[in-house]
């Protein structure tokens, strides 16, 4: 039981780093009804864009998100404005497609600028620890994480909740045909919303890669990431978010405690392909 | 639409599979070589348009068949002295199978579940196979039969591929299914309404998809002589199949036909530049569904009215 606990524990605060990842998607999933298979590839571009300016201003990672959160947005907003809306409509594989197209496009492009090499954004964060009682180990990072993705999650929920520009994007996407007679344009609306969920793939982005290595082609591993916690959680559902988060990060670190760490990723597949089995409305989904 | 093209169309058909079945004799060793791959991504490519061009069955996990059917070949013919073409069968045999036992699992799911469900279970098998000793973990395996098959062989067999997955779908299309399929992708509880057997038909196709891919994936393995889990199961065949159709044209039988070719053409000539060839493929794949959402050949038949090999019944 003694063993258990670190795992636990790091899987919680893994849990809080999994929502960042996922809550962007989640909210295009919600508003634009689109899955953005490219999230995970502009996750990692920001990761590069951090690691550029890191070297180049020679600032914490941290820091960076000052410049590369707008920048982000506005990535988000001419992609969704130029690309993406052209192509919604009735069915739903074109936009797909257009996003499935995004994605190996930037990882080739990131391939071609930055090398296959694996990069990160080192900081003394790294090393950090602060023990808890005799065995256990609270690592800084990941505490850093947490409670940046929290505080991510939270500040999305507060904006669709309490701000005129979040219940405005939230009423357009409830009813698009309303909304468009109403003279509201929603295209522009679905726009915002795609840049402010980049926003939150910047400090997602920055967070992966100041925790782990990244390379141009690891952006799936995380949309996959994103998606489960999705599933798990359910559609367009905050809490959902990190919730799903949650039980995607603990079943994959007690898998790793119990099988190895070659099955960490296994046991999260296996319990997001047993809740889309089982309950594809996600497990706090409504539907 | 009466068009001049379709009362010769069986003669031309005719005459490229007489042009093809020779190559060996008139091509150079490069020609055989381009017809080959071009052979191969053929049948690839009209198994994944029958799925998502076809059937509604979005699937971005094609991987999983190539490689487990790759991993089966090569398991046979090292471990076990099965004859090699033997064991291709039975790679597709093997990768129906998975299909039949994914199917349990994602036909539940629909549109983009279903793509990501097929996704990961391709991951998963990625993980299992890089994490077992009996495959020689990540590091792969070199498939040695105990006669190597000559280049000449491993290109009819790769023709035969090509041939038998376009006469496959041009058959399914034409029969009771694939009028059932169309019926379903023009409106699907109609279709439901007047007896069309959306499940079963859905499932024969992802089984019939599966059995080819595997039996292609097994000819590319033997050509390929090395099975290696993060390539046979990576994403980037599904990719590659991806911009195919959508080039090409989905929901059309020549679309596939005209995509390969572009791709391995392209890919032939940026051969050393395999993401540059990528880069290339996924700006003129977005590029085309922005402009002609139907492809070059779909635009083309829509115009001209041209259709070398449709299914419908005149």
């Amino acid at each position: 039981m003694k063993g258990l606990l670190q795992p636990l524990l790091n899987g919680v605060l893994l849990g809080g780093l999994y929502a960042v990842i996922a809550i962007g998607m989640s909210t295009i999933f919600g508003i634009v009804k689109l899955v953005n298979l490219a999230h995970g590839d502009l996750m990692i571009l920001s990761g590069y864009l951090s690691l550029v300016l890191v070297t180049w201003l020679d600032v914490s990672p941290l820091v960076t998100l000052f410049l590369i959160v707008p920048i982000m947005f506005f990535v988000g907003f001419f992609i969704q404005g130029f690309l993406l809306n052209r192509v919604l409509g009735k069915e739903m594989e074109p936009p797909l497609l257009v996003a499935f197209g995004l994605s190996v496009i930037m990882q080739s492009f990131l391939l071609l600028i930055f090398t296959p090499d694996a990069r990160s954004l080192m900081t003394d964060l790294a090393v950090k620890t602060i023990p808890v009682g005799a065995t256990l180990n609270l690592p800084v990072l990941y505490l850093v994480d947490f409670l940046i993705g929290v505080g991510v999650i939270l500040a999305v929920y507060l904006f669709f909740r309490k701000t005129y520009m979040g219940r405005a994007i939230r009423a357009a996407s409830d009813d698009e045909e309303g909304a468009r007679l109403m003279g509201v344009d929603t295209r522009k609306i679905y726009a915002y919303a795609m840049g402010i969920a980049m926003m939150t793939a910047a400090v997602a982005g920055v967070l992966v890669g100041m925790t782990f290595t990244f390379y141009p082609h690891t952006g799936p591993q995380y949309l996959i990431i994103a998606f489960g916690v999705v599933i798990i959680g359910g559609l367009g559902s905050m809490k959902g978010c990190l919730a799903g988060g949650l039980i995607l990060a603990l079943a994959q670190l007690l898998g790793a405690h119990f099988a190895g760490p070659g099955y960490q990723l296994l046991f999260g597949y296996g319990v997001l392909l047993a809740v889309l089995g089982m309950r594809p409305q996600g497990l706090f989904g409504k539907i | 639409m009466e068009h001049r093209t379709l009362k010769y169309r069986w003669h031309i058909v005719g005459l490229l599979f007489a042009a093809f079945a020779t190559v060996p004799i008139w091509g150079s060793d490069y020609v055989v070589l381009f017809c080959l791959l071009y052979f191969l991504y053929l049948a690839m490519s009209q198994m994944w348009n029958l799925l998502a061009g076809y059937s509604g069955l979005l699937s971005l996990g094609q991987q999983a068949f190539i490689g487990f059917s790759g991993y089966t070949v090569a398991v046979l013919t090292n471990y076990h002295g099965v004859y090699i073409w033997l064991s291709v069968f039975i790679g597709g045999v093997f990768s129906a199978l998975l299909a039949l036992f994914m199917s349990l699992f994602i036909f539940r799911m629909r549109g983009i579940y279903f793509a990501i469900g097929t996704w990961i279970f391709a991951e998963m098998l990625l993980l299992g196979f890089s994490n077992w000793k009996y495959v020689k973990y990540g590091t792969g395996l070199f498939i040695r039969p105990a006669y190597p098959p000559s280049m000449t062989m491993i290109y009819y067999a790769a023709f035969m591929t090509g041939a038998v997955a376009l006469a496959v779908v041009y058959t399914i299309l034409r029969s009771r299914v694939g009028l059932g399929l169309m019926a379903m992708r023009d409106d699907e509880e109609v279709s439901e309404t007047m007896g069309v057997e959306i499940f079963r038909s859905k499932l024969f196709c992802f089984l019939v998809a599966a059995f080819i891919t595997g039996l292609t994936a097994g000819v590319l393995y033997v050509f390929q002589i090395f099975i290696q889990p993060y390539k046979a199961f990576a994403i980037d065949w599904t990719v590659v199949l991806v911009f195919i159709v959508i080039i090409g044209g989905i929901g059309t039988i020549e679309g596939p036909v005209v995509g390969t070719f572009i791709y391995v053409l392209l890919s032939q000539w940026l051969a050393e530049y395999a993401h540059i060839s990528l880069l290339l493929l996924g700006t003129i794949a977005i590029t085309i569904i922005l402009v002609a959402p139907k492809g070059i050949m779909g635009t083309l038949q829509e115009r001209t009215g041209f259709a070398i090999l449709s299914p419908r019944r005149v």
